[in-house]
């Protein structure tokens, strides 16, 4: 490319809103940077900006400005620059490489207007300026509002200009943000004469090998007989190529090397020691290869994209759930969109493919407001907006409902933030006559890449994920996802599924074709991969960056020779880009070679043999003996107050300006929204949709995260977190045997290290001790695993006052995911109270287990009684509730979640816009005496149900020896919430009295404004 | 009699064409699933459809303006057969990014048979951001539109980031003028929103959510009533249903508001 000589004479258009338009974009920004920085502006105008670098005559640029690019009615634009007023000027435009997915649906307009074909080199490129007013404001203000809310370095480069600056004849003038690589692709050899010299060109490329597999890579090549036969194709040591696909391949990400580790476990407290060999095996695999053999309708786990189960008789569901937290750490928005976008991708390359139904998240965050000594990368505000904006272009573009989803501050996730996002699709139980969920590459199938093309970003993002993040990780990883072409490529899989052309189909994510490739290859046992005919973005690319690069909206997909005429026609007509870039043998080898030439020959059951089993020590120490007690703390005395702060807390209030700009209603299957109740306001225990519009059967689905609990023990907080998931799907009607779940791990570092991770083994004996729950909790639940995956470093160094650096570990956390089809949709409930009159009841005991709540967190305190999960009760009671909403007898069911009793008796008031009446004595508790802990345990197993009094006697039968207890009345509309206690224990008998009008408003008030 | 055959749009980002089938097929129609290249390509052809639906989505990313390059694809490709599609007495239907793609071909408002002229726009909302939400619509009862007739209130889902109708006043008083505002953003009691945040949840002028051509035969709104294609679609569902209980009475599993909207258009022709 660098000999690419450009004769064309750029254009740039601007193009700005008439003045007489509200500008909604200029006026975010105003708000935002008077909220981020007290920066205040008094106007800001954004103006889009589109540089042509393409051979077009000065009528063919009249055409595409008025036809394509300016709006009659609410625009103007100019190819001089517009003269706007202002105090300061800030361009931003996109670095070389990064995608610019507005200039390529530019380009596609502009050809097919003027009817040419952009010729190689020619692109548009889009850029803003902002035209910024306010009183006083200096070139720092205008650095800030450029620097830390307009523009990300790591993706995007700006300009600042002050009046004296500007110059209005040439503008910014012509950036070309091309991309220039001066570089002939060439394939290194990598020297391997010893263990060191191997290390040092690890750390050198950044290759995040670990040392212990270093002899055994070595071993390999060593190896006589290996040597013989890659002389054969002309190699000798390996090249660059085939160390980056171990590296790829032996990655954490990839290859879950942590969770296969061995655990050297001891109970400090005890003296117990066992050694635990493998956790995935033993508390992932095993439960759920019983559970599977139990349930008829899991019908694919542990091995493919995505975990399956039976919709009805012609249909499966699908579900995954990842996490994209390092890019999103760097560049919030762009690692957010390529989160979501990524995760969708993963039912495409389930079975034969899966149709995107409907999609989560889970946001763990710094707090939004904070303000003390450390600096994170991005400012937790700034991160979550961008993580929330990326999100909701990722899912909204891509047509896929995201109808559930959390949200949760902590200190700890300043160092990592969590972005976790959920998947789930569905596909025709067959396909052909062919089962829809299995799949093979058979020798002679052809390897074809569809999709978007390779450049250089994404590379090592595999890597940098299972690393500690630091200055040095190389923002090259960071990409931004373009939810448009992948809807299209989403499209076109479905047909050509349909058709019975895909044998085999997998995405490119970490790792790229290295390890889509890879794996497919294992189903033939070889490929040979020609590697100049995956389509580039650009020149210059080396082979081994083709082949690991994670650029995004990539399938691989293995059809047969014969299919490949209609395969490309149909491409053709999805507008989807599809090349062959090879085909699978069956030789054993992964075989690549470019322009002819061998550049990787290496035996594809290399990876699976002889590599050393990661090991940990995982020290535990029971909670109290490492210091935790319960706080000494005398009942409160005002109440309202109390309960009225609560509400107001970052992790309870409300979020709904989150799930607003998340389409949660797309492909017209909603059933159960995001957000209930007469004001349509407060969210529900679940989210249900009706995925195949003409059966009345639904999928319901939830999420639940309590990190807080790790701080006394992750035994409970995972056991916890899998009964809020269980029990948010029965509060809307799900029936427990039909639950299927997924594990999100997102752990801090646990390999112990005196220095640098002094209690790493106590991390890993949480990381034990948490899956040993999910083992017991998914066994008497009865929950397959359907999908899961870990995220190991959570853990960040941020800079503090002093120039010191501070390493931040998150809390242990683990996000659940359950998923249930329902039989008929029809008999599903909601959470609000519904009529006045009708009557509460509590189901489930409420114990003294305020240990790791918001309550003692509200004051500062952890506590140790943390809320433990009896499985086998709680299931009956599950079972109970099942039937009763089965039998139509109930008007709303809701949990009892973080915040306790106080808390979501408040949401059940708030969902109806009804009064409530209730008696805390009534309540079925374990002893407990006093108030504030009936009020704010958070207890496991219990829901608020409200039902018609007419149906008393037979909601009571149903409930018969069970711990379930009348408590109070709903009453009228607006009325107040009264909370009172008859046991009258020294106080006035009526606890809390207040509007729930105002509980609403103090629960909607610290997000409201957003 | 033969089914009136509906041909929805797909493809290049639209996301909205399953339901939008489902809906026509409820609604009595029988629907095909189009992609724009199938059409542009001449593979399928207009003049064996009687209602044609530019649906909801992204198209094109919606770069450069929501429903600009889908026009001008449409337009470029297309352009006459779109115009005697119209001519021949054809029902055309553009919901969300399909009404802002009609105002960008130039379809509506279609004052005086000029279907080429743009003169509306839907724009950025006013709140600043994508917005997914149910408002409550005002019906026009003298308004020409075909969808719309026997409706006088009706509630339905909205997801736009860019709904907010606007143009200018000679433009927006002869809408008025031709009964062509078909539809106004409303309060739940059945009062115009008068620009009231969330009811009318983009900021556009007169609260206007839909207008129709001045044959009535060429309709765009932003609202989605395919979305709204079974009663749990509605977000009182569960709320409705357990009141009706208490009175006695059996919920009704008749056709929703949205199904309504596209049996309209199914009528029209049945009824010729």
């Amino acid at each position: 490319m660098a000999a690419f000589k450009s004769i064309i004479m750029p254009n740039r258009l601007e193009i700005a809103l008439n003045p007489d338009l509200f500008d909604a974009e200029g006026e975010g920004i105003r708000q935002k940077a008077f909220h981020y920085f007290g920066i205040k502006l008094s106007r800001v105008c954004a103006i889009n900006v589109l540089t042509i670098d393409a051979d077009l005559t000065a009528d063919q640029l009249k055409t595409i400005q008025t036809e394509i690019f300016t709006n009659p009615v609410t625009q103007t634009s100019s190819f001089d620059p517009i003269p706007i007023e202002f105090d300061w000027i800030i361009w931003v435009g996109f670095r070389p490489g990064v995608r610019d997915n507005p200039g390529s649906t530019a380009v596609e307009a502009v050809e097919d207007i003027l009817g040419v074909k952009f010729k190689q080199g020619e692109a548009i490129y889009t850029s803003k300026r902002y035209c910024l007013k306010g009183k006083g404001l200096t070139s720092e203000d205008a650095d800030k509002i450029a620097g830390e809310l307009l523009a990300n370095e790591v993706i995007q480069r700006w300009k600042i200009y002050s009046k004296q600056d500007w110059d209005n004849k040439s503008g910014i003038g012509i950036i070309i943000p091309k991309v220039k690589l001066d570089h002939k692709p060439v394939v290194m050899s990598i020297p391997i004469d010893s263990d060191e010299t191997l290390k040092g060109i690890s750390d050198e490329r950044n290759l995040a090998l670990n040392p212990n597999d270093i002899p055994t890579i070595r071993a390999y090549f060593l190896s006589e007989k290996v040597r013989a036969e890659r002389a054969l194709v002309g190699l000798s040591d390996p090249t660059d190529i085939e160390i980056e696909y171990i590296s790829q391949a032996r990655s954490d990400h990839c290859n879950h090397n942590t969770f296969q580790g061995l655990f050297h476990y001891q109970d400090l407290s005890t003296g117990h020691a066992e050694v635990v060999d493998n956790i995935f095996e033993t508390c992932i695999k095993e439960p759920t290869l019983l559970l599977k053999e139990k349930k008829p309708w899991v019908v694919s786990v542990l091995w493919d994209n995505a975990g399956a189960g039976q919709f009805d008789d012609d249909h499966y569901y699908v579900i995954t759930g990842e996490t994209h937290n390092s890019p999103s750490n760097m560049e919030a928005y762009g690692g957010a969109i390529t989160g979501i976008v990524g995760v969708y991708r993963d039912p495409m390359g389930t079975g034969k493919g899966a149709k995107l139904i409907m999609g989560g998240y889970g946001y763990c965050v710094g707090q939004r407001d904070y303000n003390g000594d450390l600096t994170p990368h991005l400012h937790p505000r700034r991160l979550l907006d961008g993580v929330i904006e990326g999100v909701r272009d990722g899912g909204n573009k891509s047509g896929i409902p995201t109808t559930f989803g959390q949200l949760l501050f902590h200190p700890g996730y300043m160092g990592k933030s969590l972005v976790f996002v959920t998947a789930i699709g569905i596909m025709p139980a067959q396909i052909k006559g062919e089962p829809s969920e299995q799949k093979k590459t058979s020798p002679g199938d052809l390897v074809i890449m569809c999709g978007g093309r390779v450049g250089k970003d994404g590379i090592h993002g595999v890597t940098a994920a299972s690393e500690v993040f630091s200055e040095s990780t190389p923002a090259g990883h960071v990409q931004i996802g373009d939810p448009y072409t992948q809807k299209k490529m989403h499209d076109f899989i479905l047909e050509v599924r349909d058709k019975g052309l895909i044998r085999f189909i997998t995405d490119n994510g970490g790792g790229g074709l290295s390890s889509s490739v890879g794996e497919s290859a294992l189903f033939s046992n070889g490929c040979e991969i020609e590697l100049e005919k995956v389509p580039l973005k650009y020149e210059g690319l080396d082979q081994w960056e083709i082949w690991i690069s994670e650029s995004q909206e990539r399938m691989t997909v293995a059809i047969r020779p014969e299919d490949l005429d209609s395969f490309l026609a149909l491409s053709k007509k999805h507008a989807v880009e599809s090349a062959v870039i090879g085909k699978y043998t069956d030789s054993g080898k992964l075989h690549i070679t470019y322009n002819g030439k061998t550049c990787a020959y290496i035996d594809l059951d290399f990876l699976s043999s002889g590599f050393p089993q990661w090991e940990f020590d995982a020290h535990w120490q029971e909670p109290e003996k490492r210091g935790l007690f319960e706080p000494v703390v005398r009942e409160p005395g005002d109440y309202e107050a109390l309960l009225t702060d609560i509400l107001s807390r970052p992790n309870i209030c409300s979020r709904e300006w989150i799930s607003r700009q998340y389409d949660h209603e797309v492909q017209g299957t909603s059933v159960i929204k995001p957000l209930v109740g007469a004001g349509r306001d407060v969210n529900s225990d679940a989210s249900v949709i009706r995925p195949v519009l003409d059966s009345e059967k639904g999928l319901a689905f939830a999420q639940a995260l309590l990190p807080a609990y790790s701080a006394i023990d992750a035994y409970h907080m995972t056991a916890c977190a899998i009964d809020e998931a269980v029990r948010r799907l029965i509060a809307v009607g799900a029936d427990l045997d039909m639950i299927g779940g997924v594990d999100n791990f997102c752990w801090p570092n646990i390999q112990y290290d005196p220095e640098d991770n002094p209690d790493g083994r106590f991390k890993a004996a949480q990381l034990v001790r948490s899956c040993l729950a999910l083992r017991d909790i998914c066994l008497t639940y009865g929950i397959p695993l359907l999908s899961g995956k870990d995220s190991m470093y959570i853990d960040g160094y941020l800079a503090g006052r002093y120039g010191e650096t501070h390493k931040v570990s998150a809390l242990e956390t683990i996000q659940f995911s359950t998923i249930s089809v329902i039989d008929d949709i029809n008999k599903c409930i909601t959470m609000d109270s519904k009529i006045p009159g009708d009557l509460v009841y509590i189901l489930g005991e409420t114990g003294n287990e305020l240990g790791g709540s918001e309550y003692y967190e509200h004051y500062g305190y952890v506590g140790l009684n943390v809320p433990q999960v009896h499985s086998r009760q709680f299931a009956t009671l599950y079972r109970a509730l099942g039937s009763a909403i089965e039998k139509e007898v109930l008007a709303s069911a809701h949990g009892i979640y973080r915040g306790g009793l106080g808390v979501h008796l408040t949401m059940v008031a708030m969902g109806g816009d009804l009064g409530m009446k209730v008696d805390l004595a009534l309540v079925p508790s374990a002893q407990v005496n006093r108030i504030d802990t009936l009020l704010f345990s958070e207890s496991a197993g219990r829901f608020i149900v409200t039902i018609d009094p007419e149906k008393k006697k037979i909601f009571e039968d149903i409930f018969k020896g069970l711990p379930c207890a009348c408590i109070g009345v709903i009453t009228d509309k607006s009325g107040d919430l009264i909370i009172s206690d008859s046991k009258n224990r020294g106080k006035s008998k009526t606890i809390i009295s207040i509007p729930v009008q105002d509980l609403k408003a103090a629960w909607k008030k610290p997000f409201k404004d957003l | 009699m033969n089914k009136v055959n509906a041909l929805v749009l797909a493809g290049y980002g639209l996301n909205c064409d399953n339901e939008t089938a489902y809906a026509l097929e409820l609604a009595g129609a029988s629907a095909r699933r189009v992609h724009i290249n199938s059409l542009i390509d001449g593979s399928v052809s207009l003049d064996d459809f009687q209602i044609m639906v530019f649906v909801g989505g992204f198209s094109w990313g919606d770069d450069h303006g929501a429903g600009v390059i889908q026009a001008v694809r449409l337009k470029t490709n297309l352009g006459d057969k779109l115009l005697e599609f119209v001519d021949r007495g054809n029902l055309v239907l553009g919901i969300c990014n399909g009404f802002q793609t009609l105002v960008n071909i130039g379809l509506l408002p279609g004052f005086a048979g000029d279907y080429k002229t743009r003169s509306i726009a839907l724009t950025f909302n006013d709140c600043g951001n994508f917005r997914d939400d149910w408002v409550s619509l005002k019906v026009n009862p003298s308004s020409p539109c075909v969808f719309t007739k026997g409706f006088d209130f009706l509630e339905l889902p909205i997801r736009h980031g860019e709904g907010k109708f606007y143009s200018d006043k000679v433009v927006i008083e002869r809408l008025f003028e031709n009964n062509q505002v078909a539809m106004q953003y409303a309060m739940p009691k059945g009062s115009l929103a008068d620009n009231r945040f969330p009811f009318n949840p983009n900021g556009s002028i007169n609260d206007i959510a839909g207008i129709c051509d001045p044959t009535g035969r060429i309709f765009g709104l932003m609202p989605h009533p395919e979305a709204y294609n079974h009663r749990t679609n509605h977000p009182d569902w569960t709320r409705d249903k357990e009141i009706i209980k208490r009175r006695g009475s059996v919920v009704d599993t008749g056709a929703t508001a949205g199904i309504r909207m596209f049996q309209n258009a199914v009528d029209f022709f049945n009824k010729m």
